[in-house]
């Protein structure tokens, strides 16, 4: 892969990268971003960089306007018009204020059923619309213009409220003790939406004012503490499987908080019960898993992962707690999928190697990087199918790579991972069971949450992650919560193919599952999935 | 050979293996070795070991199960009716709160105590705080116990102390344990004592008790 090396004052960085999208893309998607104020069209001139070593090929055309011969003789270059084919070695003139807002690449997206126009506002030239994506640690938004369906721009950040507690109950918590942190839990949440959107309208040159609608899902605890409505119920374990309404009470504060058009229509997808929220409805309606005939399987993985199986008939659903090390929480050498994160493992021929994200050296291992490296183990015989080393491994564990930072997995971390796998495992059974099913009858799984899209769906088979069917039914998702809101946003249809899921659902409490037990320890053998 | 037959039974229950070490119940029977002894100097041998091998975190979840699983079946086949085996120290009652389907710890420390001469009342999963208190007033326990593997139930744990009180019963201990109230103080769970293990837990019971550790 080439490298593109940035020079700063302080010192260098190194950014590995695939060859096509702009240098301003690139950066982007970094935290050492170029000034912009459009959406790297060429239009404002403002990302300048110089390019001090490779070849970058010839000024485009909006360079020429923006750009004097003088500064081209130098070197000077618009970021956005800049495609890199090979390294390259920049300097950034025009830094951007640093945001924590980073940017999602979604160019050329583009919806098959947008909007249909005749229930468009007239009032507004182009009207925009807003998907939302509410989740625990992470906030993600994207921006369509309505009329078309075309994709605008896209950002994700970390939800201000991981300052209350990184996990969902430490926040109810805290919301039910004092009003007034209730109060700012909401507020914090709002803001950020609000300066995901600033973000947007500054570097890509968007009027708010012509986002004419919004759209949010996210789960249950998010939704109520955003909204402020019934967060204290999600405490007692009678409504766990209940309705919670949690729609807030009055919206218009929010689009004066977001800036956007006062009438512009902001809609929050209710969720189904207090663990089943709007974040996995939206999955089920974007991966169209009810229009299959029967045996569909969808899997959210997380520290709570939501499962639900499709029959033909009803959607049988239930959460998982399994713990986080899915998310590389609780691991030794644990990360989330992040720059630095190891996501790939590979044995061949007794060489191990691995790919690290961003190319940077590697710090850690995120969950995909952590079912590979385990399945190499398993099938090396390294390591037992029941999470035992061979003597041959050291008592620190088995060290993957050695190096400034040691990457090791030791015998917790590998039964921290048997525990959150056999969390789901017991639940496909339980689900499977209710439904009358068997294994072999799992026609399709969609995988989404904390794998994305690196997940090695055979890999995963091996050591009983997932049900083994052909691979190629297996479909790595990514992010459903967030396409799913966007299908809410733009799909006509969409409000009544939730009213029917939420018809059709039928949710599963898995403490009144008779086997949980039995199926749990099963579940914990690092070994395919045997038939229920 | 008495002692390597019983090595046998002591092996095949560390190694998890039901199957076997019910055999080799089977065997020492045969050879007139009384249920008592086959209890203190095989499952409760087992039981020491494991504490060992899981203080050095040798052991995982899964043989932890095992371990346990093949604990009580041999403990069915000694006592089919499941008479009580040993004269108990006290009684303690046990169980998972509400809305947690996760009762193994439960039933790890259950096993172990039971070995070890306790009378456990067990409440069984997703137990509201309503019942395991109830038991609690009837059982006339030394201790209860309450179990969580997740995070959800903290706030039923806080209220555990206070929910006892409230019926005279203050005076008993609570001890917390679970993946989920490992990390928390016993402060701020408003409990008397967390069990970072079943053995941790029986060590804190036997010292309530007084009884001594050789």
């Amino acid at each position: 892969m080439p490298t593109l090396t940035v020079k700063f004052e302080a010192g260098v960085r190194h950014l590995s990268f695939i060859p096509g999208p702009s240098l301003r893309h690139i950066l982007d998607a970094t935290d050492t971003q170029v000034r912009s104020g459009c959406r790297g069209t060429g239009a404002c001139g403002l990302c300048l960089v110089r390019i001090e070593s490779g070849e970058a090929g010839e000024p485009a055309f909006a360079e020429s306007i923006h750009l004097d011969d003088a500064q081209l003789a130098q070197g000077v270059r618009l970021a956005c018009q800049v495609i890199p084919r090979h390294s390259l070695g920049i300097v950034i003139l025009a830094p951007a204020p640093k945001s924590p807002w980073r940017r999602l690449d979604g160019q050329g997206k583009r919806r098959k059923n947008p909007f249909p126009l005749n229930e468009l506002p007239q009032s507004v030239n182009k009207p925009y619309g807003v998907a939302v994506d509410l989740g625990t640690t992470h906030i993600r938004i994207s921006l369509y213009e309505l009329s078309s369906g075309g994709w605008l721009a896209e950002r994700w950040g970390l939800n201000p409220q991981m300052t209350a507690g990184s996990d969902v109950i430490t926040r109810l918590v805290a919301a039910s003790e004092s009003p007034a942190q209730a109060r700012a839990m909401s507020q914090w949440a709002i803001a950020a939406i609000g300066e995901a959107l600033w973000d947007i309208a500054i570097r890509e040159g968007i009027n708010l004012q012509q986002v004419m609608r919004l759209t949010l899902v996210g789960n249950t605890a998010m939704l109520a503490l955003i909204s402020e409505r019934n967060f204290d119920l999600l405490l007692q374990p009678s409504h766990w499987f209940n309705v919670i309404d949690c729609l807030p009470d009055d919206t218009v504060s929010w689009s004066i908080a977001w800036n956007i058009h006062p009438q512009a229509k902001i809609e929050v997808i209710p969720p189904l019960a207090g663990f089943v929220g709007s974040d996995l409805l939206a999955g089920v309606i974007t991966t169209r898993l009810m229009e299959d005939k029967g045996g569909s399987l969808f899997i959210d993985f997380g520290t709570n992962s939501e499962i639900a199986l499709w029959d033909g008939a009803m959607l049988w659903v239930t959460s998982a707690a399994g713990g986080p090390a899915f998310e590389g929480s609780g691991i030794r050498c644990g990360l989330p999928a992040e720059p630095g994160a190891i996501y790939h493992v590979t044995l061949q021929d007794g060489l191990w190697d691995y790919a690290v994200i961003a190319g940077d050296k590697p710090r850690g291992i995120c969950g995909s990087g952590l079912v590979d490296l385990i399945a190499c183990l398993v099938r090396l015989g390294t390591l037992t199918p029941r999470g035992q080393f061979s003597p041959t491994v050291p008592k620190e564990g088995f060290m993957l790579v050695r190096g400034e930072s040691d990457i090791v997995l030791t015998k917790r971390d590998v039964d921290m991972f048997q525990r959150a796998k056999a969390a789901i495992g017991a639940g496909i059974q339980a689900l499977l069971a209710n439904a009358g099913m068997r294994y072999e009858e799992v026609q399709r799984i969609c995988v989404s949450g904390a794998f994305g899209g690196s997940l090695n769906v055979l890999n995963a088979q091996d050591i009983g992650l997932l049900p083994k069917i052909s691979p190629e039914r297996v479909e790595l998702c990514g992010n459903t919560a967030l396409s799913g809101c966007e299908d809410a946003l733009l799909s006509p249809g969409t409000v009544e193919r939730l009213q029917r899921l939420a018809d059709r659902a039928k949710i599963i409490n898995l403490s009144h599952c008779p086997d949980f037990d039995m199926h749990f320890l099963e579940n914990l053998y690092l070994q395919p999935l045997r038939g229920a | 050979m008495n002692d390597s037959m019983m090595d046998l039974l002591v092996k095949a229950l560390l190694d998890g293996d039901q199957t076997q070490a019910i055999i080799e119940v089977g065997k020492l029977r045969e050879a007139g070795v009384r249920r008592r002894q086959i209890i203190t100097d095989g499952v409760e041998a087992a039981m020491t070991q494991l504490d060992a091998k899981c203080t050095v975190e040798q052991f995982n979840l899964l043989e932890i199960m095992l371990c346990g699983r093949a604990a009580t079946g041999v403990m069915k086949v000694l006592y089919p009716l499941g008479a009580p085996p040993l004269q108990t120290k006290a009684a303690v009652v046990m169980g998972t709160l509400e809305g947690d389907v996760h009762d193994l710890g439960k039933n790890i420390l259950k096993m172990v105590l039971t070995a070890k001469g306790y009378r456990v009342v067990d409440c069984g999963k997703d137990c509201s705080l309503e019942r395991l208190v109830d038991a609690v007033e009837q059982e006339a326990p030394v201790a209860a116990g309450i179990s969580g593997l997740i995070t959800t139930i903290i706030p039923q744990v806080r209220q555990m102390k206070d929910k006892m009180a409230e019926r005279g019963l203050g005076h008993i201990k609570v001890i917390a344990g679970g993946a989920a109230l490992k990390q928390a103080t016993a402060e701020s769970l408003k409990v008397d004592f967390i069990a970072q293990s079943a053995f941790d837990g029986l060590h804190y019971l036997d010292q309530i008790v007084g009884v001594r550790h050789e």
